[in-house]
C-alpha cells in the first residue's frame, strides 16, 4: 500500500507534501537509537517528534513517520524532514490503537 | 548489522585540557563518577541512551567490528570550512547526506578515529538499501570536523529518556 492511500483510509493528518512511498512494513519505536536499525521502506510510528528522529529516519530510509496521540512536529522538524522527502503523519489515537487499524487495512 | 547492543554514550570532559572523550557502556546505570587519568581530571558530562553494533556481510559472512564508532551524526551543514560540509559539497547532488561516525577520541589528541574498514562498511551498509536512485549516504570520520564545540550536528542518540525531573 502507498502511503497516500494509508493516509486516506487512516484518516491521517498531513505536516508536509507526503512523497508516495510504497510502506514495505511497519515499525514502532521511540528510541532514535533503535531505529538506526531498521531496513528502508517501513512506516515508523511514534510519539517522539525532535530533530534526531528525522535524522535517523532518513538514514534508514523509512516510507514515512506517523505521530501518535496527536503530536505535532515543531516547524524546524517539518522542515528538515521535507527536505529529506520524509512525509510527517499524524493520528489521534493511540499507538496500538493505530497499529489494529494498520492490520485490518492489511499492511503487516 | 550484528551483535546489536543497548547501552549508553557517556561524554567526559577534562576540565585542565579541555578534551572531550566518549565511550559506550553497557552497564545498566551509566558511570558518572569523575577520575583521574594521568594529567586528565574526567568528569561526566553527559550520558545518553544508545546503541552499538557491528556489521555484516551477507555475502561472505565477514564480521566488521565497529568498536570505534561511539555514535552517528547528522550534519546539518552549518560551516563551509567543515571537512564534513566540504565532503557533502563534492558529492554535487542535492539528495546527498553527510552522517559523521563519532570516535571516542573526541578532540583527536591522540590522532586517531573511526577505522576506513568501518567507514567502508557503514556507507555500504546504508547506502545499499535506499530506494531512491539519486539520493546518497556519505558516512565520514569525526576527524573532518572543524570544531566539536561549534559543530550544530544531530547526533542519533536518545536524550533524556531515563531521566527523572
Amino acid at each position: 500500500m502507498k502511503v497516500s492511500e494509508l493516509a486516506q483510509k487512516a484518516g491521517l493528518k498531513a505536516f508536509n507534501p507526503i512523497p508516495d512511498k510504497e510502506i514495505q512494513g511497519v515499525y514502532i519505536s521511540d528510541m532514535v537509537s533503535d531505529i538506526i536499525g531498521i531496513r528502508e521502506g517501513n512506516l515508523l510510528i511514534t510519539l517522539q517528534t525532535h530533530k534526531n528522529l528525522i535524522a535517523a529516519a532518513n538514514l534508514v530510509d523509512v516510507a514515512a513517520i506517523v505521530f501518535s496521540r496527536a503530536k505535532s512536529p515543531a516547524e524546524d522538524v517539518v522542515a528538515l524532514a521535507t527536505k529529506a522527502g520524509i512525509g510527517l503523519l499524524g493520528y489521534e489515537g493511540d499507538t496500538w490503537t493505530l497499529a489494529k487499524k494498520l492490520v485490518e487495512l492489511g499492511i503487516k | 548489522m550484528a551483535n546489536v547492543r543497548g547501552g549508553y554514550l557517556v561524554v567526559e570532559g577534562c576540565f585542565h585540557c579541555r578534551q572531550r572523550t566518549s565511550f559506550f557502556s553497557e552497564e545498566p546505570v551509566p558511570p558518572i563518577d569523575d577520575y583521574r587519568e594521568g594529567d586528565h581530571f574526567w568528569t561526566h558530562l553527559g550520558d545518553f541512551q544508545a546503541s552499538k553494533f557491528d556489521l555484516k556481510c551477507e555475502t561472505c559472512g565477514r564480521d566488521v567490528a565497529l568498536k570505534d564508532v561511539m555514535a552517528v551524526m547528522l550534519c546539518l551543514r552549518c560551516d563551509p570550512t567543515c571537512g564534513a560540509y566540504k565532503a557533502g559539497s563534492d558529492a554535487g547532488e542535492s539528495k546527498t547526506w553527510v552522517y559523521v561516525a563519532l570516535c571516542s577520541d573526541t578532540s583527536h589528541v591522540a590522532g586517531t578515529c573511526v577505522s576506513d574498514e568501518g567507514l567502508r562498511a557503514l556507507n555500504e551498509y546504508y547506502n545499499e538499501g535506499l530506494r531512491d536512485p539519486a539520493k546518497k549516504i556519505i558516512v565520514v570520520p569525526c576527524r573532518l570536523r572543524r570544531s566539536v564545540d561549534t559543530c550544530q550536528g544531530v547526533v542519533l542518540a536518545d536524550v533524556g529518556l531515563t531521566e527523572l525531573y
